[in-house]
C-alpha cells in the first residue's frame, strides 16, 4: 500500500517545484523528500526479496525514475543568475542516483550523468561533502573500467577530502584505492591497514612486494568473499602481473648477470607452486613485461636467456604505469 | 487556417483520442498475464494472410505448389514470423499467442527439421529464416512472461544456436550474416538465460556460465557476475576452465589462452572463437617486443605451434603484421610491427582449432546439447 503511496507524494512535490520558475528556496525540501524516496525503496525491496516477491531491483528502479525527473527539472533551469539557481540540485540527486545505480549493478546508466556534473561551471563550487560523494563514485567506476589513472586521482581525492571524523568513509574510499594503488606501484603502509581495520589487505600487499606468488594466491584465497563482495577480487587478480616483476627481479639480483638463463625463472615459479608452466609460458610471461615496460632487455631464443639492460633493467613501478 | 490544414487537426485529435484507449486497454492486458490458446506453430489467421498475400517463406510452402501463382501454406511447416510491435497494431489476441508447450515444440521443429537438415540450402538462408522464427517464439514467451524450466529450455536451444551460427557464418558477406545483430540477439538471450538461472536451479547452468564467460572474454561485468555465482556453480569445470581462459587473457598470456582453448568443447570453442584472431594478433605483438633484437631469429614452427596455427598460415600471418620472415625464421622488431589486418586472410582460415571439435554426431544434438 505506503508503496504506491510515497511516490504519489513525491510527484506532488515534484509539480511543485517545477512550478516555482524563478527560485530555488525548495532544493533543501527536495534533497529531504528524495533521501526519504531512495532509502524507502531500499526498505521496500529488502522486504520484497525477503518475501520472495517482485523482480530484484524493481523498487529501486522506480526510485531512480522519480529522481531522474527531479533531475530534469534541476539540469532545465537555464536562467542566467546562478545564485537561486536549481542546478545547485544536481550534483546532490547524481549522487543518490549513483548510489542507486551501483546497487542494481547499472554501471552504464552513470555516464550521462557524469557527462553532465563534468560539463556544468558549478561542478566545482558544491559543498565538499556531496564532492567527496561523486568523486567516490566516479573513481570507483573508473576503476571498474580498468582506467586506473583516472580512479587514482578521484579517489585519492575523495579519501583526502572526507572529514577526518568519518572514519567509516575513509575506509570505504580505501577499499578501492588500495588495489589502484597497488598496481600503480605503491604499497600501503601496516600502519595505515590497521587504522582503518583493513588488513585483509595485509598479506597482498606483502606477497606483491616479495614477488611471492604462493602467498599471493593464498591471500586472495582467504579473504575471498569480502574482496568479491567489495567487487575487487579482479582488480587484485591483476596484481600477479607485477608479482611476477618483482619475483624474476629478485632472480636477476640473485643471479648478478644480465644474460639470465630462462630456466632459472621456470624454476622460480616452481618454487611458488605454479606447476603447470613450462618454457613456453615463462617466455610469454616475460616477453608480456617487455612489453609493458616492466623489464628493459629481449629474449634470445637460440640461447634461451633473458638479455636485460644494463642500465635499470627493472624501472621502478611508478615510472612505468 | 486551410481546410486541409483543419482536416489534419481533426485526425489527430481523433488519432489521439484512439491512442488514449489503446493505452487503457494495453494497461489493462498487464494486468492480467496473457495465457495463448494457438495450438499449431503459426496462428491460422497469420497462415491466412501470408497465403494471401503470398509471404509464405519456401521452407513453408507446401511440396508441389511451390510454382503456383498463390503457392499454399503445410500447416506442418508453417512458423509464426516475427513482427514488430506498432503502434496501430490490433490488440494482442490469445488465439495469436502460442501457449509454452507449443513454443518448445516450436524451437524442437527448428532445430532438427530446419537448422540441422542437410537438403535445406544455403545455410545463410536456413540462418535467416530460423533467426527471425525464434525470434517470434521469444516475442510469444516475453509477453506471457513465461518463465522457468519451460523458459530456460527454450532459452538454451537459441543461445546454442546463435552461438553456432556466430562461427558457422563467419566471413560470409554482411547482407547475408550480420555479426553484429548477431551479437546483439545472442547478449539478450544469454542476459535473459542466466537471469532465469538467478531464480532457480537448472541443469544446464554451468553450461551456460562458462559460454557466457568465453563468449564474453575479459567482460568485468561477466566476470564478476561470475565470482558471484553460488560455490556449487563457481568451481565446477566448465565454469573454472573458462575462468582459467580468462584469466589468461587479463593477464595477457596468449600462448597459455591458446593451449586452454584446446581443452575446450565444441560449443565452448564456438564461443571463444570471435576473439581467437586478437589473441593471436596479441601475442605476435608482445613477441615483436620481447624478441626485439637484429641477431635474434625465431624457429617459424616453434612460432607456428605456440599459434596452434599450421606454418604457412603462421608465415602468412605474420607476413600481414609487417613481421620479416627469413626462410625457417622470424625476425621480430617491435618497430616493424603493425596492427592492421590484411584482407586476404581470413578468420575462416583459421577455424581449425574449432572445426577439430565438431563432433560427427549431427548438428541437432549439438542445439539439443545433447553431443
Amino acid at each position: 500500500m505506503l508503496i504506491t503511496v510515497l511516490p504519489q507524494h513525491h510527484t506532488s512535490f515534484l509539480r511543485a517545484f517545477q512550478a516555482h520558475k524563478e527560485e530555488n528556496w525548495a532544493l533543501s525540501l527536495m534533497f529531504a523528500v528524495t533521501l526519504d524516496l531512495r532509502i524507502f525503496a531500499n526498505n521496500a525491496e529488502q522486504q520484497l526479496q525477503k518475501k520472495g516477491k517482485g523482480k530484484v531491483g524493481d523498487m529501486l528502479e522506480k526510485a531512480a525514475e522519480q529522481l531522474m525527473s527531479c533531475f530534469r527539472v534541476c539540469a532545465s533551469d537555464n536562467r542566467a543568475g546562478i545564485d537561486d539557481s536549481k542546478k545547485w540540485g544536481m550534483l546532490f540527486l547524481v549522487n543518490q542516483l549513483f548510489k542507486i545505480y551501483f546497487k542494481i549493478n547499472k554501471l552504464h546508466l552513470c555516464k550521462p550523468l557524469i557527462r553532465a556534473i563534468d560539463s556544468s561551471n558549478l561542478k566545482d563550487d558544491y559543498s565538499m561533502a556531496q564532492r567527496v560523494t561523486y568523486k567516490y563514485y566516479v573513481g570507483r567506476k573508473a576503476m571498474f573500467d580498468s582506467d586506473f589513472k583516472l580512479a587514482e586521482e578521484y579517489l585519492s581525492f575523495s579519501f583526502q577530502h572526507s572529514h577526518r571524523s568519518c572514519k567509516r568513509n575513509k575506509r570505504l574510499v580505501l577499499i578501492y584505492l588500495l588495489p589502484v594503488k597497488m598496481l600503480l606501484g605503491h604499497m600501503p603502509t601496516n600502519l595505515l591497514l590497521k587504522k582503518y581495520d583493513l588488513l585483509q589487505f595485509a598479506d597482498v600487499t606483502k606477497a606483491v612486494g616479495e614477488g611471492n606468488l604462493l602467498l599471493l594466491n593464498e591471500a586472495l584465497a582467504k579473504h575471498e568473499t569480502f574482496f568479491i563482495r567489495c567487487g575487487i577480487f579482479l582488480i587484485l587478480e591483476k596484481l600477479k602481473i607485477i608479482t611476477y616483476r618483482n619475483l624474476f627481479k629478485k632472480v636477476y639480483l640473485l643471479l648478478k648477470t644480465h644474460q639470465l638463463p630462462l630456466d632459472a625463472f621456470l624454476v622460480a615459479l616452481k618454487m611458488m607452486q605454479v606447476e603447470d608452466v613450462d618454457i613456453d609460458e615463462v617466455q610469454c610471461i616475460l616477453v608480456n613485461l617487455i612489453y609493458m615496460g616492466h623489464i628493459k632487455g629481449y629474449i634470445s631464443h637460440q640461447h634461451q636467456k633473458l638479455v636485460v639492460s644494463k642500465q635499470n633493467p627493472f624501472p621502478s613501478l611508478s615510472s612505468v604505469s | 487556417m486551410t481546410q486541409l490544414q483543419q482536416k489534419f487537426y481533426k485526425m489527430t485529435s481523433c488519432e489521439r483520442r484512439r491512442d488514449q484507449e489503446r493505452c487503457r486497454t494495453e494497461a489493462k492486458l498487464q494486468e492480467s498475464v496473457f495465457h495463448g490458446t494457438c495450438t499449431t506453430m503459426c496462428p491460422i489467421s497469420e497462415v491466412q494472410r501470408r497465403e494471401e498475400q503470398r509471404q509464405l517463406h519456401r521452407f513453408e510452402m507446401k511440396r508441389g505448389t511451390e510454382q503456383e501463382r498463390y503457392p499454399r501454406a503445410d500447416l506442418s511447416r508453417t512458423v509464426k514470423e516475427y513482427s514488430r510491435p506498432a503502434a496501430g497494431k490490433d490488440k494482442i489476441r490469445a488465439c495469436d499467442l502460442r501457449p509454452p508447450d507449443v513454443l518448445f515444440k516450436t524451437v524442437c521443429y527448428l532445430v532438427d527439421e530446419i537448422v540441422a537438415s542437410p537438403t535445406l540450402q544455403p545455410w545463410t538462408e536456413v540462418y535467416s529464416f530460423v533467426f527471425d522464427r525464434l525470434r517470434s517464439v521469444r516475442q510469444d514467451m516475453i509477453i506471457q512472461c513465461v518463465s522457468g524450466q519451460e523458459c530456460v529450455a527454450v532459452l538454451e536451444r537459441i543461445v546454442r544456436f546463435h552461438l553456432y551460427a556466430s562461427y558457422r557464418l563467419c566471413g560470409e558477406p554482411l547482407q547475408l550474416y550480420d555479426p553484429y545483430i548477431n551479437n546483439t540477439h545472442l547478449q539478450e538471450c544469454l542476459s535473459r538465460l542466466l537471469e532465469c538461472y538467478s531464480k532457480g536451479q537448472y541443469d544446464h547452468q554451468e553450461e551456460f556460465q562458462a559460454l557466457s564467460l568465453l563468449y564474453n572474454l575479459g567482460s568485468t561485468t561477466t566476470l564478476q557476475h561470475a565470482l558471484e555465482l553460488p560455490e556449487s556453480v563457481r568451481l565446477s569445470s566448465p565454469v573454472q576452465l573458462a575462468l582459467e581462459v580468462n584469466r589468461a587473457y587479463i593477464e595477457r598470456n596468449p600462448v597459455r589462452l591458446l593451449r586452454l582453448a584446446r581443452k575446450l568443447d565444441f560449443m565452448q570453442a564456438c564461443a571463444l572463437h570471435r576473439h581467437l584472431i586478437s589473441c593471436r594478433k596479441d601475442l605476435l605483438m608482445i613477441y615483436s617486443h620481447g624478441y626485439s633484437s637484429r641477431n635474434c631469429r625465431f624457429p617459424i614452427q616453434k612460432l607456428a605451434d605456440l599459434l596452434f596455427l599450421d606454418s604457412s598460415l603462421a608465415l602468412q600471418l605474420c607476413q600481414t603484421h609487417g613481421i620479416e620472415v627469413k626462410g625457417d625464421y622470424v625476425v621480430f622488431s617491435k618497430t616493424s610491427f603493425s596492427e592492421s589486418m590484411c584482407k586476404e586472410l581470413q578468420c575462416t582460415q583459421m577455424h581449425k582449432l574449432v572445426d577439430d571439435k565438431q563432433p560427427d554426431n549431427s548438428l541437432c544434438s549439438i542445439i539439443h546439447g545433447t553431443a
